[in-house]
Parts: structure tokens; C-alpha cells; sequence
């Protein structure tokens, strides 16, 4: 995970880019992912009196495609907001890519507690207790890999990853994901899965180039 | 092997455990098997404090609850919906040099009759209904080292032996961790605690409601008592045991118990005059847990009062039920992320008894105080320093300040 750190943090590209160019390419494609829902199942407690509540399959588990390095120009930290939700003790979604500056809330949709921390180095963070209804908010200022948890329900967890560009993507349930306006260049584009990088290849957006795909297959 | 060769040896094992597991990545989320019909938890714990030869700490498993040793693991098997198998395995030494000992804490099914109405039912090696602080059993459940003195702190009552009279029975104040008495056993043993959180019974239990319910109630029906729990019936009949809890709101969770079962074993009855021999002699116990929390502050208060009636013998005869009434206030603040400091405070009564020359509490009464610090270093490995000032107001050793810290690896 900390080499996927280091790899969100990015540095400056040495691709050929033209500042002034608005538009560029799509590069979309697909992450082959075993279609699996992300595991929510309780840590056993023997002093359980009973089940807990019932709850949902959570999301499909999910991949983010990025760019190892970034086009000039592309390092700008945005103040936006995403939201990562508490619901039927689940963070929805499991997976949330967001750009350096951006605030993530966490609304609480359950009728019980939550309280959302992370021990990341990226961010350390511990919003405390808080019922339904409430939202607490964490701004990322640093790019990294942030875990995410609530101590009271040890099943919860989540990944944030902090990026200095917008040149990412989550992949939608079907492993699909797209990138937009991609500069022309030479890049090397990275699939992350679950707290690490699983594989990477290198693309070359031409000037001309509308769409570039990129897959990755399952090994 | 040396105490400090005892001593080092489990810490050096949880430590290394911890390094390794950390290099190597945590799996974050649940452990699991067979498409999560097979979840798994588990935890080691290494505790040192100085000796405490006062006594105040020790616990039901005869060694100092502040100096532990603990690696439990736990399983909740899932063959089909709605039916789970729960196993909780404990091997436990101490720091001190004492024996090891491995027992399955736990070991009950988990029926869920409708899938969509919240009533579950255990049977087998359960959790008690009762209170709260009993099924906090492991390190990860608490900040502080210490357990609450009604659910650990060794009276001088024995289930097993009883005082002949109200002299025998004052005669041993302060010494629970080995009175003896001279009807049934009349070797030196442990007493018991007002309710144990270091075993469970052995029964069946229904709950209807859980923890987002308004109100959720809990019954159960033991062969034990909340202080002499058992794997198998010794004291002629269940025990009845319930909890009523209140959720108002999140913010709040309010109960109250209610435990009777017979304390005094067969083996005792069965050596009393004919006149006392039929007796019950039961444990009647009734508890109170209020908790509330809110952003970074947790408040948690719990009441258990114990009623015992013994075989009325005597002269001097014990002819009042023995009261015990234990009380604690735990305040829990989160300083920082996997910074938590606590306090508790604890006292333990006892109601007075008569005998030929005296009228004392039938047992020394005890108070403490605990504060401590935890350190979440990661997320699966917590540091904890506790420092704990004990009093009570009888016995050759009538105080202990007793620091410790503990390590604790879980997942």
C-alpha cells in the first residue's frame, strides 16, 4: 500500500503535452474482476446475545484506474465535495477516488452509531459518535491511500484514494471505467484493487486519438 | 525457567506476532472461509504489573487480571441461513509464572427461527444475560486493564463450603482469594465474584430485539449461578437470568437484569442437618447498566447487587441474607485519533452481619480507582498503560497502587 502511495502522489509528467489543448482523448476499458460483493460479514464476538441487524449485500467490489504520472498542468487542487455514506453497515462506496482538496462527508443513513476514523498516514482522522441524520466532513490535503473504518462495527471499512490529478477512474460494477480528456502523450496506466496495485501497461494517446482502450485481463 | 524468562517469553511472542502480521499487511476485513460461511477473529494479549499481594486483582482463574497472557480465537461457522455455530477458544497464562490453561469460553449454536423477525436463540456455553461488563471479555472491547470489581474482585463466599457460623464467616473478611470453612469442602480455595466475566455458563438463551430495537430482552436459563458459572449442573436447579435494555436513542442504551439460581452446591447440602438440607439457597442478583455517548465521549455506569442466603447454622447463625453491592463509573475521551484515555471508579459493599462479639460487613469493603491510556499504534495492535490505586479496609496488605501496560494484537 505505501507503494501505491507514492505512485497517487505522482510526480510531473514527462509527456508531451500542450498546455493550451482543452480536449483530448478517452482512454476506457475494462478491469476483469471476480464478481464477488465486498465481504461485510461480522468479526465473530461469542457475547453477541443474538444476530445484528439484518443487513444488505454491500456494493460489487471495485477497481480505480489511474495515471502513474500525470500531464503538465494537471496538478490543481479542487475544493469539491464527495460523500462516502454509512449504510446498513456499510460504507457505500467501498471505494472512493477523489483529487487532493476535495471533502469527503460521511452521512450516517443507519439507525445506530457509527464512528468513522482512519490510522492512515495520509490522514489521520476520528470523527467520534454520531447518529442518523448527521453528516461529519474530512478534507484530504495529501495524496495517499486512506483506510477507513468505524470502531464500533469492525466489518465497516473503505478505501480513499487521494490523487494530485483527475486522471482516474472507478470502475462501475461491470469493471468498466473511463477516463475524459486525456492529453496526448505516453503514459503508464495502473489498475489498483483492493489496497494494491495489481497491474499496469503503458498507452500512448495520439493527437488524433478519440478513444484508446485499455483492458486488464484477469491473471 | 526464571520469572523474568516467564515474563518475557509471551511478550517477545505478541510483539514478534505484531511485527510480522504489520510487514506483511493486515487483511482489513473480516477473516473468512468458504464464501463467509466460516468468519474468524482473534487475539493475543501480554500484560505486566508488579505482584499483587493484596490479591485485589486476581480472578476466578486465579491469577492477577494485570497480568495476563491471552490468545483466544473465535469462530462463527455458518452452515446454512439462520443456523450458526459460535466458538470462542482462550488458552491463558500469566506474566508471573503461573500454569497455562486452555478452555473453549464460548461454544454455543445460534438459531434464528424467521429470517426477518429479530429473535435469535443460543444454546450451549453462552455469554451472560446479565449486565454489561460481562461480555466485554477481551482486551479490544476495553481501554482500561482492569475489570469492574463486582465482575472480578474475589468475595470470601465459596459455593462449595459454607461458614458453620456468623464468626467463621467474619473471621475471613478480606481473604477471598483462599477462605476455607467447615461445612462441605474444607480445603482453602477462591471465593467467588458477585457475577464472574472470566467464564460463561452453560444454558440456552432467547433475545427478542437487538441493538437498533427499542427495546430488546434477553432470558436466559443456566445450570450455574453469575458467580459459580458450570459446564454441567452442582447446586440442584437452573438459574433464571434477564435483561431488559432500553435504546431511546443512539446516544443511549439503558438495561436492567435480573439473575435467582442456587448457589450452594449439592455437595454442601447434602452434608446439612436434615432440618437445612432442603433449602435453596440461592443467588438472587440484580444489576442496572446505563451508557451514553456522544462525538468523542463515552459515559458508561453499571450497578450489580448480590443476595445470598446461606444454611442458617451457627451459633452465631448467619440468619440475614449476605448483601454485596457493587457500583462503577467508567468515562471514556478520545484525545485523538487511537488516543483514549479512561477513568473508573468502583466500589464494592457488603452488608453487616452479627457475630458473638461483633457486627461487621460480612467481607471487607473494596474501592478503586483506574485511569488509564490506550495507543491504537495500527489499527490491529493497541498499547494500553493503566495505573490502578486499590483500597479496602481490612486484611494485612489494606492498599496496592498497581501500574501495568499491555499489549494487545487482534483481528
Amino acid at each position: 500500500m505505501r507503494a501505491a502511495a507514492g505512485v497517487l502522489a505522482g510526480g510531473l509528467a514527462m509527456t508531451a503535452v500542450s498546455a493550451g489543448q482543452p480536449r483530448g482523448a478517452s482512454v476506457r476499458g475494462r478491469v476483469e474482476l471476480p464478481h464477488v460483493p465486498v465481504m461485510v460479514e461480522r468479526r465473530p464476538a461469542s457475547g453477541e446475545l443474538g444476530e445484528g441487524p439484518p443487513r444488505d449485500a454491500a456494493e460489487w467490489r471495485r477497481a480505480v484506474v489511474y495515471f502513474e504520472t500525470a500531464p503538465k498542468g494537471a496538478f490543481e487542487a479542487e475544493d469539491v465535495h464527495a460523500q462516502m455514506d454509512q449504510r446498513n453497515e456499510t460504507f457505500v462506496p467501498h471505494l472512493l477516488a477523489v483529487t487532493v482538496g476535495t471533502t469527503v462527508d460521511f452521512p450516517n443513513d443507519d439507525r445506530t452509531y457509527h464512528n468513522v476514523f482512519s490510522l492512515s498516514k495520509t490522514k489521520r482522522f476520528d470523527l467520534g459518535r454520531y447518529a442518523a441524520g448527521r453528516s461529519k466532513s474530512v478534507r484530504f490535503d495529501r495524496p495517499g491511500v486512506v483506510r477507513v473504518f468505524c470502531e464500533i462495527h469492525s466489518h465497516m471499512n473503505a478505501f480513499i484514494l487521494v490523487f494530485t490529478h483527475r486522471f482516474f477512474g472507478v470502475t462501475d460494477p461491470d469493471g468498466r471505467y473511463q477516463i475524459d480528456s486525456v492529453p496526448p502523450g505516453t503514459y503508464t496506466l495502473v489498475s489498483w484493487v483492493e489496497g494494491a496495485v495489481r497491474d499496469s501497461k503503458s498507452i500512448t494517446v495520439a493527437p488524433d486519438s478519440r478513444v484508446v482502450e485499455a483492458d486488464f485481463p484477469l491473471r | 525457567m526464571s520469572t523474568r524468562s516467564r515474563l518475557a517469553l509471551p511478550i517477545v511472542i505478541v510483539l514478534g506476532l505484531c511485527a510480522r502480521l504489520e510487514a506483511q499487511g493486515w487483511p482489513e476485513q473480516t477473516a473468512t472461509l468458504f464464501d463467509g460461511r466460516v468468519t474468524l477473529g482473534g487475539e493475543a494479549t501480554a500484560t505486566v504489573a508488579p505482584e499483587d499481594k493484596g490479591h485485589f486483582t486476581y480472578t476466578d482463574y486465579e491469577r492477577s487480571s494485570l497480568q495476563l497472557v491471552r490468545l483466544g480465537v473465535a469462530a462463527a461457522i455458518r452452515p446454512i441461513d439462520r443456523l450458526t455455530f459460535v466458538v470462542d477458544l482462550r488458552a491463558e497464562g500469566d506474566t508471573s509464572g503461573g500454569d497455562w490453561s486452555a478452555i473453549p469460553v464460548a461454544l454455543y449454536v445460534r438459531v434464528r427461527p424467521w429470517r426477518d423477525r429479530r429473535f435469535d436463540i443460543q444454546a450451549g456455553r453462552i455469554p451472560p444475560v446479565f449486565g454489561v461488563a460481562g461480555r466485554h471479555i477481551y482486551a479490544s472491547d476495553n481501554v482500561l486493564i482492569g475489570t469492574p470489581l463486582a465482575w472480578q474482585y474475589l468475595t470470601v463466599l465459596r459455593a462449595d463450603a459454607v461458614p458453620a457460623n456468623a464468626d467463621e464467616l467474619i473471621y475471613a473478611r478480606s481473604y477471598g482469594w483462599q477462605p476455607g470453612y467447615s461445612v462441605g469442602d474444607d480445603g482453602y480455595a477462591r471465593g467467588v465474584p458477585l457475577a464472574t466475566a472470566f467464564r460463561y455458563d452453560t444454558g440456552v438463551e432467547a433475545r427478542i430485539g437487538d441493538d437498533v430495537s427499542l427495546v430488546s430482552v434477553a432470558v436466559a436459563l443456566t445450570n450455574g449461578t453469575l458467580s459459580a458459572p458450570g459446564l454441567r449442573s452442582s447446586n440442584g436447579g437452573p438459574q433464571v437470568s434477564t435483561r431488559v435494555a432500553l435504546h431511546p436513542s443512539p446516544a443511549w442504551v439503558i438495561g436492567a437484569s435480573y439473575a435467582d439460581g442456587r448457589f450452594v452446591a449439592d455437595t454442601v447440602r447434602d452434608g446439612l442437618p436434615a432440618s437445612q438440607s432442603g433449602g435453596r439457597y440461592p443467588q438472587r442478583t440484580i444489576g442496572g447498566d446505563a451508557e451514553y455517548s456522544l462525538g468523542h465521549v463515552l459515559i458508561r455506569a453499571e450497578l450489580v447487587a448480590a443476595r445470598w442466603t446461606l444454611p442458617v447454622l451457627g451459633p452465631p447463625p448467619i440468619d440475614n441474607p449476605l448483601w454485596s453491592t457493587g457500583v462503577s463509573v467508567e468515562g471514556r475521551y478520545k484525545i485523538a485519533p487511537g488516543v483514549t484515555a479512561a477513568l473508573r471508579g468502583d466500589h464494592l459493599g457488603f452488608n453487616s452481619q452479627t457475630g458473638t462479639y461483633l457486627t461487621l460487613p460480612w467481607d471487607a469493603p473494596v474501592s478503586r480507582v483506574e485511569g488509564g491510556v490506550s495507543w491504537a499504534a495500527t489499527r490491529h495492535v493497541i498499547l494500553r498503560g493503566s495505573i490502578q490505586y486499590n483500597s479496602r479496609n481490612r486484611g494485612p496488605i489494606r492498599s496496592a497502587t498497581l501500574p501495568a501496560a499491555q499489549v494487545t494484537l487482534w483481528f
